[in-house]
């Protein structure tokens, strides 16, 4: 009997805390309404959510609040490329022309032996610090090889391979965390229209014996490009690439056989030759030290 | 997508080691912290949690056609505290010192985060048999957790094995490993071997590649 | 006078004695996982004291007349239906299921009133809520009051209750702040790959736990000294 009892008043109780609670959250639901753009809530789901920071905003949530109130531009999110513009697009109701993924390009083509007067450097193993000091290498706008990139890339996108940065393609999302550690800001964005762009590999503005007394690949400047190709342009001693009108079927062919350095190269993902070329052989595994001392990553406070 | 869903085999055998719920998952520390000082509380909250993991899997994913998404997550807590309150009641019936020495331990399985994330993922979109077969997959994976702490901390603190003298007289137990700490250091460097095995084994699967 | 040395007691015992996370064990999912910065770290803390306060309040009055063993309510329904007086009807078999249905609700209504009232305290706490309504804290600090409510002997308060709660809330804060300041500074530290993370912020959760270990009799003499003070 106390059973039955306690079952029906259990119930009881429940039933009713239910109908109680159901009410007082319904009721608060309408009360305490927050007006929420239904704009931005949409494009906060087109956005990746990968808080990269590459739009230039602290976070996908304000660059969504920035497109929806302050009409941002919806192509700058790299890492959601052309799909994610043209849905921001939708959301927005604007027209968005077809865009390209922007990608970090290292201005620079000098490995370790390219490199001229180079003196031992022992101070603080950064490029921040090393670019703060005379001498450490001849060419003072070239890569200094020292891993700021490196250590700022969220993605594991850039290494520092013999002496020169080098951007891995399969990996980098365009976040430009690079091009803002770069202390000598030789990393720019390129819209990458094709798989494979040509840029201008060097960032050294001196003239042509200077700029060999320092460097084995360096510019020049002969101009002898930039009078054989229309999208070529000289800006001082630097040829400068019209990236606006560049077309991937562009034919820089003359400019390249041309130069009488190494400046210009193809950089991107492996070309078809490239990968056909390798396909046979096996991959050397890299020895690495596989110690590490804390020595190694001790940042010199002197 | 669905073909590459997991078939119920699959989950069974993921949930014991590759996607183990505290080594990997790093879910449901509460329990495994607070009842492993002997190997006993430790094998009947692993019990008491199997239990209420499959009965909450089985229901939720008999009534998965019925749920509101903003509601979903308090229909699985009220599920899971009816089956706990079963549970409870049902310790404290029949083994009264386990479930005193317990305490509120139990109830608070209701909070474990294994049976919700489990519920979430899995049985509320799944249907009966693969909701089983992954309940009892993740249940044995938390016994082994549960256990293999368990017997770290029983063995050095007490010299005891499930009750049973292990070690000799002489042995000084470490009072501390059945205190708080001890249960926090034996965790984090559990975990640790753990993680250590995980990326021996990914190293020598890329070699063998 | 005796009121405030238990308040006291129960106070120092939930913060520091027996601290929620450092000596029960809970909420050590949010301590893990929210411990990476001090200030998001103090944020969780804040929302965990001020839900589990609620909570508490809401719970306590629940148990305390309608959940016990000799509740008001029940008897008071059990004798307008004409039933004997004199049998005990006991509903304690519902308070595992009212304690996380009350929690849950009310986590909800506090997050919708924060959001419209105190925007700029929702930005920095208000997505806490949600995390904290599987906070086992919050159900633990029920469950205790649960626990003092049982015993006929020495039923505890609404005053006892709430200082439990806002105890307990507290010393999870002081763990949690404390967590965080020290991973901020393991993050510059040389930690062995397989224990970076959760390894290295467990074991140094065990040398906290060993320190708090060392609070222990410090109620009593608090205690003392109130008494001395107040004689």
């Amino acid at each position: 009997m106390l059973t039955a009892v306690t079952m029906i008043l259990a119930a009881a109780v429940l039933a009713i805390l239910a109908i109680a609670v159901a009410y007082v959250l319904g009721w608060a639901n309408r009360a305490f309404h927050v007006e929420v753009d239904p704009q931005v809530e949409a494009i906060l789901e087109s956005l990746p959510g990968a808080n990269c920071g590459g739009c230039g905003f602290v976070g996908c949530a304000e660059y969504a609040e920035a497109v929806a109130r302050a009409g941002a531009d919806v192509a700058l999110c790299a890492p959601g490329g052309a799909g994610c513009a043209r849905r921001l697009a939708e959301i927005m109701g604007v027209s968005v022309s077809r865009t390209f993924p922007y990608r970090a390009v290292v201005h620079c083509a000098a490995h370790e032996d390219h490199k001229l007067d180079r003196t031992p450097y022992d101070g603080e193993p950064t490029c921040a610090a090393a670019n703060l000091v005379a001498g450490v290498q001849g060419c003072t706008f070239g890569c200094l090889g020292l891993g700021d990139c490196t250590r700022a890339c969220g993605y594991d996108a850039i290494h520092v391979i013999d002496g020169l940065a080098t951007v891995d393609y399969e990996k980098c999302i365009g976040c430009k965390a690079c091009a803002r550690a770069c202390p000598r800001n030789i990393i720019t964005m390129v819209p990458f229209k094709s798989d494979r762009m040509l840029v201008i590999a060097c960032s050294n503005q001196d003239a042509g014996p200077d700029v060999k007394a320092v460097c084995q690949v360096g510019c020049i400047g002969c101009s002898a490009c930039s009078r054989n190709a229309e999208l070529m342009e000289m800006k001082g001693k630097l040829p400068m690439i019209d990236y606006d009108r560049y077309d991937e079927w562009a034919d820089f062919t003359v400019a390249r056989e041309k130069c009488p350095r190494e400046s210009m190269l193809y950089v991107g993902k492996p070309s078809a030759e490239d990968l056909a070329a390798v396909a046979g052989e096996e991959m050397p595994s890299r020895i690495e030290a596989d110690f590490k001392t804390t020595v190694d990553e001790t940042q010199w406070r002197g | 997508m669905a073909s590459q869903d997991p078939t119920a085999v699959e989950r069974f055998i993921n949930g014991i080691l590759p996607e183990n719920p505290v080594y990997r998952q790093l879910l449901g520390m509460c329990p495994t912290l607070a009842v492993t000082g002997a190997v006993k509380p430790a094998m009947t909250m692993a019990a008491a949690t199997a239990f209420v993991l499959i009965s909450a899997n089985v229901m939720i994913s008999l009534i998965r056609g019925l749920l509101k998404p903003h509601l979903r997550i308090l229909v699985f807590t009220l599920t899971i505290a009816t089956f706990v309150t079963i549970a409870d009641r049902f310790l404290a019936a029949y083994m009264y010192q386990m479930s005193k020495q317990l305490g509120p331990y139990v109830p608070l399985i209701i909070v474990n985060c294994v049976i919700i994330s489990r519920c979430e993922i899995c049985s509320s979109k799944q249907r009966v048999g693969v909701a089983i077969a992954d309940g009892v997959g993740m249940s044995l994976g938390f016994a082994l957790a549960l256990g293999s702490i368990a017997t770290v901390r029983e063995i050095l603190g007490s010299g005891t094995w499930f009750g049973l003298p292990v070690m000799p007289e002489s042995w000084p137990k470490w009072g501390i490993m059945v205190l708080p700490p001890g249960a926090f250091l034996t965790l984090g460097l559990l975990l640790g071997a753990a993680e250590w095995i995980g990326r021996k084994r990914a190293e020598k699967a890329k070699q063998n590649r | 006078m005796e009121t405030l040395v238990i308040l006291v007691q129960i106070a120092i015992g939930a913060a520091l004695i027996n601290n929620f996370v450092l000596h029960y064990f809970v909420g050590i999912c949010p301590f893990l996982g929210v411990s990476r910065r001090v200030d998001t770290a103090f944020g969780m803390g804040c929302a965990v004291t001020f839900v589990v306060t609620i909570a508490a309040l809401l719970n306590w009055t629940f148990t305390y007349f309608i959940l016990r063993p000799s509740a008001p309510l029940p008897a008071w329904v059990w004798e307008m239906a004409g039933g004997d007086p004199q049998t005990e009807i006991d509903l304690s078999v519902l308070s595992y299921i009212m304690y996380i249905f009350v929690i849950a609700s009310s986590v909800q209504f506090v997050e919708m009133y924060v959001r419209k009232f105190f925007p700029h305290l929702y930005k920095s706490f208000g997505v806490y809520l949600p995390l904290i309504t599987t906070n086992c804290a919050i159900l633990f600090a029920c469950l205790e009051i649960m626990k003092h409510l049982d015993d006929p002997t020495g039923l505890w308060g609404v005053h006892e209750a709430l200082t439990l709660a806002v105890g307990g809330g507290v010393g999870f804060t002081i763990a949690i702040s404390l967590m965080a300041g020290i991973r901020e500074e393991l993050d510059l530290c040389d930690v062995p790959e397989p224990l970076k993370g959760p390894g290295i912020a467990l074991i140094v959760a065990g040398i906290m736990a060993m320190a708090f270990m060392g609070f222990a009799g410090v109620d009593q003499g608090i205690q003392n000294a109130i008494r001395l003070l107040l004689q």
